[in-house]
């Protein structure tokens, strides 16, 4: 069981790799999905709203067997890496992309109007007034979603990358210990799971009460 | 493209589909049963089993699901259990989402002011006409939109049994690769084919909220 450590802690290092990949992936393309559908041309608009449903309505292993067998039609074949970073941080983006909606919607429209009158650009607008608040308030749902992508990593495993649920597997066909084994496996999720998710409540309740003030 | 594949394994791919949906329909009704429950316990149960109950919500809370369905997979054997593989994906899927289920119930009741109950009860209601007439009426429009959302979020899960043998839509669909090597082709069909089932559930959602609170002033 001992020698079975290092294989799990590796796992676990491609667990905390590929989830910051996807969630890079994640809130980039998010923050496109989002501009796209706050635009006033139906057709961007429409675009972002098919991607929105899209991701949300097909199962993300489907997703990712999808991108996985598409990747080696742009000679990007034999890649189960990228793949998964690909298909989980852009399944996640439509849920960013939702959460920053949410949120940028609750700003008062005369800020930007406000701004305008300044002399600010849209763009300068967005970095200094809209995105500094916006992007406040978001954060408990976005660590939430944070949480979702770590949840949503044991998927690779399925295309053969050995973040730590397919290391797991691999241990357990050596050693046909699966209770042990599954154990450290849980555990490992639990560590990450655990301390994202009492930041995310914390920063809830904080952010809350600052509101009621 | 081959899209041939697709009507050569049609047959198969309905009957899968069928059961995605027969597993999703079941472990709905007991993830519903079993968030009831859960949050019975946490608003009745005693000190004690409010604790218990926590502590499962949090380790399923921080769990992926594909690794419970593994645990209950490989453990439950070890311990003399031996369920059919349907039976595994039913619990796993139950277990992981009572726990949200519950929340979802405990926010739309626990809004409702005790005084409620006890109005009822002083114009003679029964208990179940309480539940029926009185608080089911305001709970029913505040939980359907979350529900929907964790029905969406189940009928997707259950693509993931697949990986330990239950024999649904995604299990037929591999199956259907294995002989016509096109994976592509299959893979895009089942895509569309869950999106439209994700679009049914979010319209008929949309129809019955717009019933449920067309009593209110516009």
């Amino acid at each position: 069981m001992l020698n079975a450590l290092p294989d799990l802690g590796r796992g676990l290092w491609v667990t905390l790799e590929l989830t910051v990949l996807a969630a890079v992936t994640s809130f980039v393309m998010g923050h496109v999905i989002w501009w796209l559908r706050g635009r006033s041309l139906p057709l961007w608009r429409g675009i972002g709203h098919l991607y929105v449903s899209l991701m949300r309505g097909v199962p993300s292993i489907v997703q990712l067997f999808i991108v996985f067998f598409s990747l080696p039609l742009i000679g990007l074949g034999g890649k189960p890496l990228l793949a998964a970073v690909l298909a989980i941080g852009l399944n996640s983006a439509a849920y960013v992309a939702e959460i920053l909606r949410a949120n940028y919607r609750t700003l008062p429209h005369g800020q930007t109007e406000a701004s305008h009158a300044l002399g600010l650009s849209d763009f300068q607008v967005w970095w200094y007034v809209s995105a500094p608040q916006a992007l406040r308030s978001s954060l408990p749902a976005l660590v939430n979603e944070f949480t979702l992508v770590v949840k949503t990593t044991p998927l690779a495993s399925v295309v053969a990358v050995t973040e730590l649920t397919y290391a797991g597997q691999l241990v357990i066909a050596r050693t046909y210990q699966a209770t042990p084994v599954l154990a450290l496996v849980v555990a490992g999720y639990l560590l990450i799971c655990w301390p994202t998710l009492k930041v995310a409540r914390r920063l809830e309740t904080r952010f809350n009460r600052a509101r009621s003030h | 493209m081959d899209w041939s594949a697709i009507l050569d394994n049609a047959p198969d791919l309905g009957a899968g589909l069928l059961i995605t949906l027969r597993l999703s329909l079941v472990s709905a009704c007991t993830a519903l049963a079993l968030g009831a429950l859960l949050a019975w316990a946490l608003q009745k149960g005693s000190p004690w089993l409010r604790a218990t109950v926590r502590a499962y919500i949090d380790f399923v809370l921080g769990l992926p699901i594909l690794v419970l369905i593994y645990l209950l997979f490989f453990i439950l054997p070890e311990y003399g259990v031996t369920l059919s593989s349907p039976a595994v994906g039913v619990t796993a899927l139950t277990l992981y989402y009572g726990p949200y289920m519950g929340e979802v119930l405990r926010a739309a009741f626990g809004g409702m002011a005790r005084g409620q109950y006890e109005a009822s009860a002083a114009l003679g209601l029964s208990p179940l006409e309480t539940l029926r007439h009185v608080l089911l009426r305001q709970a029913l429009p505040v939980a359907l939109p979350p529900s929907v959302g964790l029905l969406i979020g189940l009928v997707k899960d259950t693509a993931l049994l697949s990986v330990v043998g239950v024999e649904e839509f995604m299990y037929a669909a591999k199956q259907a690769i294995s002989t016509s090597y096109a994976p592509l082709e299959i893979y895009l069909v089942v895509a569309i084919a869950y999106w439209l089932i994700t679009l049914l559930l979010d319209t008929a959602a949309g129809a019955l909220e717009r019933r449920l609170i067309r009593h209110r002033a516009a």
